[in-house]
């Protein structure tokens, strides 16, 4: 009993005190939802749905994946919405498996762990190629790059606060040099100090020995809204996206590890391709539809193109004006 | 007309072979000679830049006049010492040079080997030819992701540089204005020694500080206001040795 009371008051003295007091306030009334229950219902639903699709496909169809580049040029027979660009590369080079955070697709950008549909050149990118202007043009990176973000601010930093996670916005340009984020993170008046942001940047730079595969699943929106269900600003999100896919009822999430997220992409091939990682700031800002949010603001760099050096410090801090284009 | 950089000095000349000029000249006609056949030789470094100059003059005048020329064909009759040579040079080089607005040949250094007679040794060759290249040719890092950041910081420092210089005139523009407006009409003694230091500092700062010497030298004449000259410019002059 007096341990529990030294701990509660230590959690009081604590720069957490004022979200740790929000939430032991309030658990005492009703139990509330973790992020690691709403983690581990998506990752179910998401397997689920993999599964349902697999079981779709009765008879495997060959089809002809001509490769262009390193280390040769040649034709590969591989299944027909089963095999992956990965895949190919496995049958070439482990290089292309490491390193490719890419494929072209007929010329056209595709995960790496995006299954094929039909006869197709293949083509390789990675973060030194000499037209790199193809991964960054598109903005992929900062896309890829992103992802981590929320796993990051998920599970330590608020342990048991239900945090939301709101959608992604790519006003910046790369060239700007920075990707940010917003979220719903309850915060209250409580600003991160450099220590926090700190260890927030280590969690996501963990995330680059874990490894993590990106996969990408296409799924019904049905699916999708029971998935999100829990997270308001990308509930209401689904179905407008839904409405500008090919189908018309159709949003594309992504998954490393256990955190999905909804996306357009494309993305990275795997958490091993981010090299440097930096969460650099979190600024409040007020969201016309949505209230008040907080946007992370972060820095990263792939692997290959790691320096020894630190990041350098933040350049263009996220201005009031950017929120009109929520 | 040669088409490279070529430093006129008189040169002396090496016989090397202890046959005189006739055997420097014989030297130059058989690396003419062999560039024209292999595109590509690597005699001593003297030898190579000397017979470049007559093979540019030799490829320039067969661009220039064409195989109809009798001058022109006497001297690649003479430069060239196997006579299959010159249909190569009107049929094939010629056709290859015409649109050329650079010179045809390229002379790379080569290291001085070690042990060995000591001479330094070059790389003479005709350019487009079918050789793998010797200068490999450098990877365009320009769109590496890290470059793009950088070049992105590089423009940001840049314009937050101006906007700070802007401001700093602003400010001095400014400052100078109240100044006039604050300060009396009756220190006509103390101008001229004002003006004095003002041109003095001028003298030794950048583009800002010189405009105001110009604005000193043009308050000399009324010498009314000089004194609120020489407060700004000594002003500016100390920011800038603070930078």
């Amino acid at each position: 009993m007096a341990t529990a009371i030294q701990n509660a008051k230590c959690l009081l003295r604590s720069p957490m005190s004022y979200g740790f007091q929000n939430f032991c306030k309030r658990s005492y009334s009703s139990r509330k939802l973790t992020n690691a229950e709403v983690r581990r219902k998506r990752v179910e639903l998401f397997d689920a749905e993999k599964e349902r699709q697999l079981g779709l496909l009765t008879r495997v169809e060959k089809i002809e994946v001509r490769h262009k580049g390193v280390p040769e040029e040649c034709t590969l027979i591989m299944n027909k919405d089963l095999s992956t660009p990965f895949n190919c590369a496995m049958h070439m080079h482990e290089l292309l498996m490491t390193r490719s955070a890419l494929a072209l697709v007929n010329g056209e950008p595709w995960d790496m762990h995006r299954p094929l549909e039909r006869d197709c050149d293949l083509q390789f990118l990675h973060f030194q190629d000499e037209d790199a202007r193809v991964l960054n043009n598109v903005s992929l990176i900062y896309n890829d790059l992103k992802f981590p973000l929320p796993p990051s601010l998920k599970p330590r930093i608020l342990t048991r606060i239900f945090i939301n996670i709101f959608f992604f916005i790519s006003f910046e340009s790369v060239s700007s040099g920075s990707f940010v984020y917003d979220a719903a993170l309850n915060l209250g008046d409580w600003k991160l100090s450099q220590t926090e942001l700190n260890c927030l940047s280590r969690i996501g730079y963990r995330l680059s020995f874990a490894d993590l595969r990106v996969q990408r699943l296409t799924i019904p929106v049905s699916v999708a809204n029971q998935m999100f269900a829990d997270n308001r600003f990308k509930a209401e999100q689904i179905s407008a996206i839904a409405a500008k896919s090919r189908s018309g009822s159709e949003v594309t999430v992504y998954r490393a590890g256990d955190h999905i997220d909804l996306s357009s992409g494309p993305m990275i091939a795997s958490t091993a391709l981010i090299g440097r990682y930096s969460v650099c700031a979190v600024h409040d800002v007020e969201s016309p539809t949505f209230g008040r949010l907080q946007r992370v603001q972060g820095l990263a760099l792939p692997t290959q193109l790691t320096n020894k050096g630190p990041l350098p410090e933040l350049r263009a801090p996220v201005s009031q004006k950017d929120v009109t284009t929520l | 007309m040669l088409r490279f950089r070529h430093r006129m000095h008189p040169r002396k000349i090496q016989t090397g072979l202890s046959e005189g000029p006739e055997g420097r000249l014989k030297r130059m006609r058989q690396i003419v000679s062999g560039l024209i056949r292999y595109e590509r030789v690597e005699p001593t470094f003297a030898q190579a830049d000397e017979a470049r100059q007559y093979a540019e003059r030799l490829l320039y005048l067969a661009i220039k006049n064409g195989d109809k020329h009798k001058e022109t064909m006497d001297m690649a009759d003479f430069w060239l010492l196997e006579k299959d040579l010159i249909h190569k040079l009107f049929k094939v080089l010629v056709p290859r040079y015409q649109s050329y607005t650079t010179c045809f040949t390229d002379l790379h250094k080569l290291a001085v080997e070690y042990p060995g007679q000591g001479f330094p040794r070059a790389v003479l060759e005709l350019r487009g030819n079918p050789w793998p290249p010797i200068v490999p040719r450098q990877r365009d890092t320009r769109y590496l992701l890290s470059n793009i950041l950088l070049a992105g910081a590089r423009k940001d420092y840049h314009i937050s540089k101006q906007k700070a210089r802007e401001q700093h005139q602003q400010e001095q523009a400014q400052g100078g204005h109240d100044e006039v407006l604050s300060s009396g009409r009756g220190e006509m003694v103390e101008s001229s020694q004002a003006y004095q230091s003002s041109a003095s500092s001028s003298s030794v700062d950048t583009g800002l500080s010189e405009m105001e010497g110009d604005d000193a030298r043009s308050a000399r004449g009324s010498s009314v206001d000089a004194s609120s000259f020489s407060a700004s410019s000594t002003s500016s002059s100390h920011r800038d040795s603070e930078r």
